[in-house]
């Protein structure tokens, strides 16, 4: 088996392009997910009934349809369905929010609701109102223990930014393929593609991993 | 009506946990058919010497001889080894995926490769003997910790071992329940059991123990026979120990 | 513009096989990486370093991969580095399985260290080996723990399973979209796709929250 990395070599700029798209189209998922996951998180917790149904409706939806279909929907169906038709990179920015932002809803839930009941009763009963509830007791000892579980979806979405190939956006796996397609040297560019993932995902990975031992250090009551 | 010949021999047996000296050079003799109970203040020791007989820690220095061998460090030996001791927990650490009877008849099926006719019928016998026939098919979530205990005590007897060590059989009860265990273990020495007990209760000590070894910072400071340790101790640190924990000597 | 819903019943049939198939794959994942996961749990715990190097080292790997990265990958790696043709199903299976065991190795390795270790002890005492501890007293109480996170890894896997059909796997995604491209039925192929991942996956999404609820840590 021959190795040859000169295609490599030749297209760096292509890739190292490819490689720009991923981490911008990552942090900008990270940023939408987060805003509306919050609001989304919150508005289930703490909102009137008749809003939680259907929060809760796209929540477990987006828990029960795989990213390639939301993405692929978006992109191919949205337009005939709305007449609104999204660039690729927008179709993806757009998916992958929707996607993720129902994860981290999830998480504020499982943080709200792992701080004890009686915190709240006792936040009532000196008189504060829903929300400086909210803002100073509930919050601020959720947040600790959800810590984690955000790190992972900065993960989760580097990785799920990779799919967006499938409708064309230039990102770093779409670059590759295209490579690998072009010079015939699939081996070269995938493992290299490989590296570059894992460079960039591993000390994530490994911050997250720290940061859930120390949180479980402060354990449960 | 107790045997001369010693079980277990402790020589100088050193034991270190990184820099803290769990062990400072140990040395005493168990006789066969001997209640010895271990007394002291806690991180004395005591636990420690425990574990170090069963193998479940390893000795830094001194040695420990079992019927006059010293104890093997390599795993198979060390099996052996145990299955010639039973052990009892302060937690229980009743096996909670399983029944009572399925608990006490682990040993026998896993260990001795007995039937599971057999072991059933010798685990039926010692439920029996401990109380809680009736409660064979419960599971240890559905039982009080007296009762747990008193599974566990029947888990370790159904291997027949020589020697039986309680490590704070009792400290994790209800006061309600200490009584109904200590019952069980009293019945144990009296049917000429080999017993070495880590305990804090000093009545059971007084009563039932034949010699009571009393530990600090890792060395036994005196041993005697419950009437000297508790009525006139030799040394002033026992008499100070016993009079903190409100026994006046 | 018109829409024309006839296009998903007529396609009714290969639909369905298209579904067969999304769940033979995620079920042969399954019975591949669950004892896979746990072998590699058991080896990261070993006493010797190389092996639990071994392991730590296959489970960060494809932890820190993205699953369609993997896939394309084997796709084209496997064939040139094992002189052997594999069909895309069983490429996208070893792809799937890889990634899976590396997750079900945690997940595994954590629920065996929740296990008090006074349980082992206990079984110690008995005079069991560590073995014996582990088959008998260790491993089915972390299978216990263990059981509402495989049933969430199980609930990812299906919807993973839609990424093999890059590599022309014939399962549920791939032929709504290869019959999309057949009829022209852009919106209709594509929302009734995403309505039968939506009708299998919502029920499990369910199952596991009770899972959850039920096995949930409650020491």
């Amino acid at each position: 088996m021959d190795i040859d990395i000169s295609p490599i070599l030749e297209s760096w700029r292509f890739l190292l392009s490819g490689l720009e798209i991923t981490l911008l189209l990552s942090l900008l998922t990270v940023f939408c997910s987060l805003l509306l996951g919050t609001a989304v998180g919150l508005a289930r917790c703490y909102g009137p009934a008749w809003l939680r149904v259907p929060l809760v409706f796209y929540i477990d939806s987006m828990r029960a349809v795989p990213v390639l279909v939301v993405l692929v929907w978006t992109y191919f169906a949205l337009p005939i369905g709305t007449g609104l038709s999204l660039p690729p990179f927008w179709a993806a920015l757009a998916a992958l929010s929707l996607h993720i932002a129902a994860y981290v809803a999830e998480i504020i839930r499982a943080g709200v609701s792992s701080v004890r009941p009686g915190q709240t009763r006792a936040a009532l009963a000196l008189g504060m109102s829903r929300a400086q509830l909210i803002r100073e007791i509930i919050l601020p000892q959720a947040i600790v223990r959800m810590l984690p579980a955000f790190g992972s979806i900065l993960s989760i979405t580097i990785k799920d930014t990779a799919i967006a190939t499938v409708i064309a956006v230039p990102e770093y796996m779409n670059h590759s393929q295209t490579l690998a397609g072009q010079s015939f040297r699939p081996i070269e560019v995938f493992v290299l593609a490989a590296i570059v993932y894992f460079i960039i995902l591993f000390p994530i990975t490994r911050g997250v991993d720290m940061l859930y031992r120390r949180v479980a250090h402060l354990g449960r009551s | 009506m107790r045997d001369a010949t010693p079980v277990l021999t402790y020589h100088d047996v050193r034991k270190l946990f990184g820099n803290f000296v769990a062990l400072d050079g140990v040395s005493m003799e168990v006789s066969r058919r001997e209640v010895i109970c271990l007394i002291g203040p806690s991180g004395s020791g005591k636990s420690t010497l425990l574990r170090c007989t069963n193998g479940l820690e390893l000795l830094h220095g001194g040695e420990i001889r079992l019927d006059g061998i010293p104890l093997p460090r390599d795993p198979r030996g060390m099996r052996a080894v145990r299955q010639r001791m039973g052990m009892v927990f302060q937690s229980f650490e009743l096996f909670p995926h399983r029944t009572a009877l399925a608990n006490v008849m682990s040993g026998p099926v896993t260990v001795l490769g007995l039937s599971r006719r057999d072991a059933e019928a010798r685990a039926m016998a010692l439920l029996h003997k401990v109380g809680l026939a009736d409660k064979a098919a419960s599971y240890p979530a559905n039982l009080s910790g007296g009762q747990q205990q008193r599974v566990a005590i029947a888990r370790a007897l159904a291997m027949e071992p020589e020697v039986m060590l309680f490590d704070e059989p009792t400290s994790a009860l209800d006061p309600e329940t200490i009584g109904e265990v200590l019952n069980v273990m009293k019945q144990l020495a009296e049917e000429g059991m080999t017993m070495i007990v880590v305990t804090h209760e000093m009545t059971f000590a007084r009563r039932v123990a034949h010699r009571v070894v009393v530990f600090e910072r890792g060395q036994i400071i005196e041993q005697g026979p419950p009437a000297q340790i508790f009525d006139a101790p030799l040394v002033d640190r026992t008499r100070s120990f016993l009079n903190h924990l409100g026994w006046a000597a | 513009m018109k829409l024309d819903w006839s296009v998903v019943t007529a396609h009714a049939g290969d639909l369905a096989q298209g579904t067969a198939l999304t769940v033979l794959m995620a079920v042969l994942t399954m019975a591949l990486a669950v004892p896979g996961g746990i072998i590699l749990a058991l080896l990261r715990l070993s006493g010797s370093r190389v092996l639990s190097g071994l392991s730590a080292s296959f489970t960060d790997l494809f932890r820190n991969l993205p699953l369609i990265l993997v896939i394309y990958a084997a796709y084209y790696i496997l064939p040139l580095a094992l002189d052997l043709q594999f069909s895309p199903f069983t490429t996208g299976l070893i792809a799937l399985a890889l990634n899976v065991s590396a997750y079900n190795s945690e997940t595994f390795r954590a629920g065996i260290a929740s296990i008090r270790r006074g349980q082992g002890e206990a079984a110690l005492a008995l005079g069991m080996s560590r073995w014996q501890a582990m088959r008998e007293v260790i491993l089915p109480q972390a299978t216990r723990r263990v059981l509402p996170v495989l049933a969430s890894t199980w609930v990812s896997l299906f919807k993973d399973t839609s990424l093999v059909s890059v590599i022309s796997v014939g399962e549920l995604a791939y032929t709504a979209m290869r019959i999309r491209s057949q009829t022209f039925r852009v919106l209709e192929m594509l929302t009734a796709m995403a309505a039968i991942y939506w009708a299998l996956g919502y029920p499990q999404a369910k199952l596991v929250d009770w899972l959850n609820r039920k096995y949930g840590i409650t020491e």
